[in-house]
């Protein structure tokens, strides 16, 4: 037979036999991983990341033979940006295609559900973004997100130490937050630690997830004069609040963002200062070792091909491509499938990760704070404190 | 109510509540729990928005009430699950009946504006949850309650609560359905105002359908709760509810009690046929396209089009809405002869009725003799058509006294005058176009003067299409019959009631004259068999033929009231009617 | 709380006043396809979205002018109105029915949205984005005025045309009884497709607007669906002035609670107010 239909014969048996949901017969017998992301609905823009992730990981991971000797497959579903149906899902990953391990979804919520559904069965769950450490209640599951176990006082923290550190503790300070479960909290703490340091709040703001309308609150933000914004925001809350205080000729001396879509806002002219968190970003000296600079590499030339607006590694692929390096190294340590043997292992040993030595004894298996702060500078975000892993030469600036 | 439908449901539940113990994977009792959950959700939407018609666009609000009760009583207070649940249904009922006692009253509150009204609550109620110690931000945690044993596994007691609520609102939905309550619904969805004036106590009705079906929602919210285990306002308040059980109801058939049930089951198992990822998007493309295929091709629903492919029912016919007796029942008896014909049936005293300024009727005293055919004429915007509305409680009369039987009835609610034995026809017919002919009939004398039970009013309502000259037309959509036949009907309607009193209002507008000579012996009849008849004409040989006393309206006031003859002949009645310069011919 | 400015009284007023125009906008077409066409349209904001990234791709790609590419996408909505409403003759869809059918056709138009653009947000970079000017105190953003234009002018414009015009007369006509315009002559058939590409090419405009000042991702298209719908509902189905009248009173009455108190208690004045209006409403008995 001629090549070229050949070919077609064989797409076209493929596509037939993916249609049938049939697993094409692997050579050995794979290793299978299970999850599920929001591949649609409102939280899709950020799971696509995960799912490119993983799949950059599982790629690479086959290449250097697998798991255990075997090929990894990975079984991904789509929870439609649904807690309840990432909870039927993920029993049906165990009960029904009885997959060897699980992996996490996003986010929060549900990571909750899946979280459930694990403990029931008394599985491994390595999850990457959860934000709210106290919920965390299952002795097997594991962050790769190293927030600490209480980051509504260790971030603010952090952030405050950033600020005194190039001499610019604020003297006033707004709180503007809106009341998304993950970082309502986190603003409650930034609060308190405000006080604890002598910092007069001169206004407090509270909004509801999904306002529209950011005018009237830029408009008393900009009243207050405060030397210091902290914006509790998530997604484009964030980019919103920029907007409509330039929309008024304001710009706050210093703002600082809890968990901002990191793509629009570098991308945005009048973000430039806007300071955030992050566990890891795409320049020295985390990017250089080899296995990030690898990575940082792939994911920038594979989002690029996936017509990703953002193609830089930050917070979410972070923590997403962590999480299977710390799957990965606990099989490796454990020589098992076990997931018994694998939470006992994390428990007690560290995994080296692109964001760093990673340790999971402290309480409800967090262990460091990794948290960062960065900065958007001339259209990138760099990481301005601690100085051990700021950007080569950058410092935290203030207008 | 077939007895044969309640014991298949409880056979069906007695069946399916035994597949916990199957040991089937999880994965299948949680994705079963998911479809007896919508079933649930969409058949309670139902009861109230598919059978009447009040659309509602606020089944989250009922729905997060309950889970939110649940959430708190179970999560904060530290309640056992099962206890919270009628606490969640009487939660979100409370909260139905409030809502609907104040919505229901506001005539101007119908349609979108309701739906609007529900949507409004949602936000409404979204907002005080998360601005209150209710949940405050940061969500509840549930995953500390412990979940019931009900069955061998966590998955299948969620099943099971499922399934018991599932059962329990499909019987319900039968059950209203089957009854008075279904048949009023019905009525209330096709013409409310009409359904009011014929009987149908429809502020009552439309009460008891919101709070079944907010019972019901809160139920299905409290299970919920513990079922995702983590409850945010953000995810429980969403447009996602709201929007898809209205979905799965409409595609499944909203007339039918086991459509949204239908409904629920196809579009989840849509859901979960594209999870997988690489199908994700093609997935959604391709429900959106089964929806549309769907909706173009079965317009009525999937139940309905199953259905209809049994025989039975012809083209241009309805199924009957009033249920039929399973044993012959006695022949309907003609109402009883009346009290002394010539006594006052009904006295209107300084009657007056304006719609914002203008002056509709003023000061009109008119008494009607019981036996008598009282013919109500007068020119155009006299305030005939008024006086009937303001008799038959259409709109209260502004000022005045009624006084029917020695009752006061002005300002009354118009199904209790519909109670006391008053019944009319519209000049513009107004049958319910969604029922037959004969269920047309059979609701009058189901909610009438004479409340009969349905078995009762079938048989009824077959005497009265008899008796109007409509047999063959039983089983027809109103939309089947002419204006003549339609007018019939509304004469039908007006007297399977079995009225003392009924008020014809232009009945013969539009008929040819044989036809009119058909209705003049009709109204006849209908006096000789002892209803009292007032009826508005202008064709006058008819008016003259059959009027025993005429009342003659001018501007909204009484002009002149006698024998016919003799009001005739009243150069201020031929001037009211012809103009000043008839009346001085003498005509 | 302390008692706020009279500027940001006005400032905030301003800025509801900006938001609510934009609910109008997108509730235009919405409200006339469901008045005067029986069509519950949940397409419309679908494409309101997809005309939003078109426009967004065609500055990204040729960089012209934003407001240009409604030379080539109004058009193209008008085709795709058109079609729609053709399906919707020639099935006879009920105007629940329709719910069904444009959410159908929701749910393939985001799918395509997402295939072709990824789930992540995109923004329209234009020098729109920076423009305002100063009214004394007040700051007045271009983007949000060129909407606010937009709008009234739509809105007053497709008033006149309905009440004053032989075209509307002939439109409104045929939506109260249409067998009895046609006996005067009104084709409802052709008039019903005129108005539908007519409704699409404004959800077009909106889209247009909406891209100007916020950033696009496939799944917000159901964010503006709970208080679009309200101002439609609140200004009356088949009224052109009546979703912009509303959209309004919701946009205003929102920023003033969330200049004067907790921003989270917004929503709670302007849907209690609609409920309040609503109830309130003088009825012909």
């Amino acid at each position: 037979m001629r090549p070229l239909l050949a070919w077609r014969r064989r797409a076209l048996l493929a596509a037939l036999l993916s249609l049938c949901a049939v697993p094409v017969p692997a050579q050995q017998n794979p290793v299978r991983i299970g999850s599920t992301l929001a591949l649609t609905g409102p939280l899709s823009a950020t799971a696509q990341i995960h799912k490119l992730v993983g799949e950059i990981y599982v790629e690479q991971l086959n290449k250097r033979g697998g798991l255990l000797g075997r090929p990894v497959e990975w079984i991904v579903k789509d929870d439609q940006s649904k807690p309840d149906v990432a909870r039927t899902l993920y029993e049906q990953l165990i009960t029904a295609d009885k997959v060897d391990l699980l992996m996490g979804p996003y986010a929060t919520g549900a990571i909750l559900s899946a979280m459930g559904v694990a403990q029931r069965y008394d599985k491994l769950l390595i999850h990457h973004t959860f934000g709210i450490p106290s919920l965390a209640k299952y002795d097997k599951q594991f962050p790769a997100w190293s927030l600490g176990p209480d980051p509504g006082s260790t971030v603010p923290n952090t952030v405050f130490s950033a600020l005194a550190a190039v001499g610019k503790t604020p003297k006033t300070i707004a709180v503007v937050t809106s009341k998304f479960p993950s970082l309502h909290f986190i603003s409650l703490g930034a609060r308190e630690v405000a006080k604890k340091r002598g910092i007069d709040e001169v206004l407090f703001l509270e909004w509801e997830f999904g306002n529209r309308d950011f005018g009237p609150i830029a408009a008393r933000i900009k009243d207050a004069q405060p030397d210091f914004v902290w914006v509790g925001a998530i997604g484009l809350d964030g980019n919103l609040l920029i907007d409509a205080m330039k929309k008024l000729d304001y710009t706050p001396p210093l703002h600082f963002y809890v968990y901002p879509a990191p793509g629009p806002m570098v991308q945005s002219a009048d973000a430039n200062g806007a300071l955030s968190v992050s566990i890891f970003e795409d320049h020295p000296p985390l990017n250089t070792p080899p296995v990030a600079a690898e990575f940082t590499k792939t994911f920038r030339e594979r989002a690029a091909k996936a017509n990703l607006p953002e193609t830089s590694v930050e917070v979410q692929a972070a923590a997403s491509f962590t999480a299977w390096q710390m799957l990965e190294a606990a099989v490796n340590g454990t020589k098992s499938l076990d997931d018994k043997a694998l939470a006992a292992w994390l428990k007690s040993n560290k995994v080296d990760t692109i964001q760093g030595k990673l340790r999971f004894d402290g309480p409800n298996n967090y262990g460091d704070d990794l948290m960062r702060v960065k900065q958007v500078q001339n259209g990138r975000w760099l990481i301005v404190y601690p100085p051990e892993v700021a950007a080569p030469g950058a410092k935290l600036v203030v207008k | 109510m077939k007895r044969s439908v309640i014991v298949a449901l409880l056979a069906g539940f007695a069946l399916l509540a035994g597949v916990p113990w199957l040991r089937l994977p999880a994965f299948y009792e949680s994705i079963l729990y998911l479809v007896l959950h919508w079933v649930l959700l969409a058949t309670s939407w139902n009861i109230l928005s598919g059978y009447s018609g009040y659309f509602s666009f606020g089944h989250g609000a009922f729905f997060g009430a309950g889970i939110y009760t649940t959430a708190v009583l179970a999560g904060k207070f530290d309640w056992p699950f099962l206890a919270t649940l009628p606490v969640s249904a009487a939660v979100a009922t409370a909260l139905g009946v409030a809502l609907g006692a104040v919505v229901f009253r506001a005539r101007s509150v119908r349609g979108e504006l309701f739906a609007l009204l529900t949507l409004a609550v949602t936000f409404v109620l979204a907002t005080i949850v998360l601005n209150t110690p209710i949940d405050g931000g940061p969500g509840i945690y549930l995953s500390a309650v412990p979940v019931p044993h009900l069955a061998p596994t966590q998955p299948g007691t969620f099943y099971l609560l499922a399934l018991v609520g599932a059962t329990g609102a499909l019987l319900i939905a039968y059950v209203v359905q089957q009854s008075r309550l279904g048949v009023g619904l019905f009525a209330i969805h096709d013409d409310e105002d009409a359904a009011e004036v014929m009987g149908v106590p429809t502020f009552r009705y439309k009460l008891a359908a919101l709070a079944i079906s907010c019972a019901l929602a809160g139920l299905a919210g409290g299970v919920h709760a513990l079922f995702i285990s983590y409850v945010t306002t953000g995810e429980v308040f969403s447009i996602n509810v709201p929007l898809t059980v209205i979905l799965m109801s409409v595609l499944g058939g909203t007339r039918h009690w086991a459509g949204p049930a239908v409904g629920a089951t196809v579009i989840t198992a849509l859901l979960y046929a594209f999870t997988k990822g690489d199908l994700a998007l093609a997935g959604k493309a391709t429900t959106g396209a089964v929806l549309i295929a769907s909706i173009l091709f079965m317009p009525q629903g999937i139940l309905p089009r199953l259905l209809s492919r049994r025989p039975a029912l012809a083209p241009g016919t309805a199924p009957a809405v009033v249920p039929s007796a399973d044993a012959a029942a006695p022949s309907p008896a003609s109402p009883s002869p009346t009290a002394a014909h010539g006594t006052t049936l009904l006295r209107a005293s300084a009657v007056g009725k304006s719609f914002f300024g203008v002056q509709a009727l003023a000061g009109v005293d008119i008494e009607i003799r019981r036996g008598e055919i009282l013919g109500l004429i007068g020119p155009n915007g006299s305030g005939k058509s008024t006086f009937i509305n303001v008799v038959s409680g259409h709109f209260p009369a502004t000022t005045g006294q009624i006084q029917f039987e020695g009752r006061e009835i002005a300002r009354l609610a118009a199904h209790r005058i519909a109670h006391a034995g008053i019944a009319r026809t519209y000049q513009i017919p107004r049958p319910f176009a969604h029922l037959s002919v004969r269920d047309n009939v059979a609701a009058a004398a189901m909610f009438g003067g004479a409340a009969l039970s349905s078995p009762k009013a079938r048989q009824e309502a077959d005497h009265w299409l008899a008796f109007a000259g409509l047999a063959d037309k039983a089983d027809a959509l109103p939309v089947a019959l002419n204006l003549h036949q339609r007018k019939f009907l509304e004469l039908a309607r007006a007297l399977a009631s079995r009225p003392r009193l009924v008020l014809l209002d232009e009945v013969l507008c539009g008929l040819n004259p044989s036809e009119i000579d058909d209705a003049v012996a009709l109204i006849r009849r209908i006096r000789d068999a002892g209803t009292t008849v007032v009826f508005v004409e202008h064709v006058m040989r008819a008016v003259m033929a059959l009027s025993d006393r005429l009342v003659v309206l001018n501007h909204g006031q009484l002009l002149a009231v006698g024998p016919a003859a003799d009001v005739m002949q009243r150069p201020d009645v031929v001037a009211a009617y012809l103009g000043t310069a008839h009346a001085a011919e003498g005509h | 709380m302390t008692l706020p400015s009279a500027t940001l009284l006005a400032q905030s007023a301003l800025s509801g006043l900006f938001v609510g125009a934009l609910y109008g906008l997108i509730g235009l077409g919405l409200g006339l396809s469901w008045g005067l066409l029986r069509t519950i349209n949940l397409a419309h904001f679908a494409f309101t979205f997809a005309a939003a990234y078109l426009c967004y791709q065609l500055v990204a790609s040729t960089g012209i002018d934003p407001l240009l590419t409604l030379l080539a996408i109004a058009p193209l909505f008008f085709a795709l109105g058109v079609g729609l409403h053709w399906l919707v003759q020639r099935f006879d869809v009920s105007p629940l029915n329709s719910l069904l059918l444009t959410f159908g056709v929701t749910a393939i138009i985001e799918a395509a949205i997402q295939a072709i653009w990824s789930a992540d947000f995109r923004r329209l970079e234009s020098h729109y984005a920076q423009a305002k000017f100063k009214l004394g105190a007040l700051f007045v953003p271009v983007p949000e005025l060129i909407t606010l234009v937009v709008a009234l002018t739509l809105s007053f414009g497709l008033w006149a045309l309905l009440k004053h015009t032989d075209l509307g007369k002939a439109l409104r006509a045929a939506a109260q009884d249409a067998p009895i315009a046609a006996a005067f002559g009104v084709d409802q058939r052709a008039l019903s497709l005129l108005l539908a590409g007519t409704c699409a090419a404004l959800a077009a405009v909106a889209g247009v607007c909406l891209s100007l000042s916020f950033t696009l991702a496939p799944s917000q298209i159901y964010a503006w669906v709970g208080v679009v719908f309200a101002a439609v509902m609140m200004g009356g189905l088949g009224s052109a002035l009546g979703p912009l009248a509303a959209g309004i009173v919701i946009g205003v009455s929102e920023a003033l609670t969330m200049a004067v108190t907790a921003p989270s208690w917004a929503p709670i004045v302007s849907f209690t107010l609609l409920i309040a209006l609503l109830l309130l409403r003088p009825v012909r008995t």
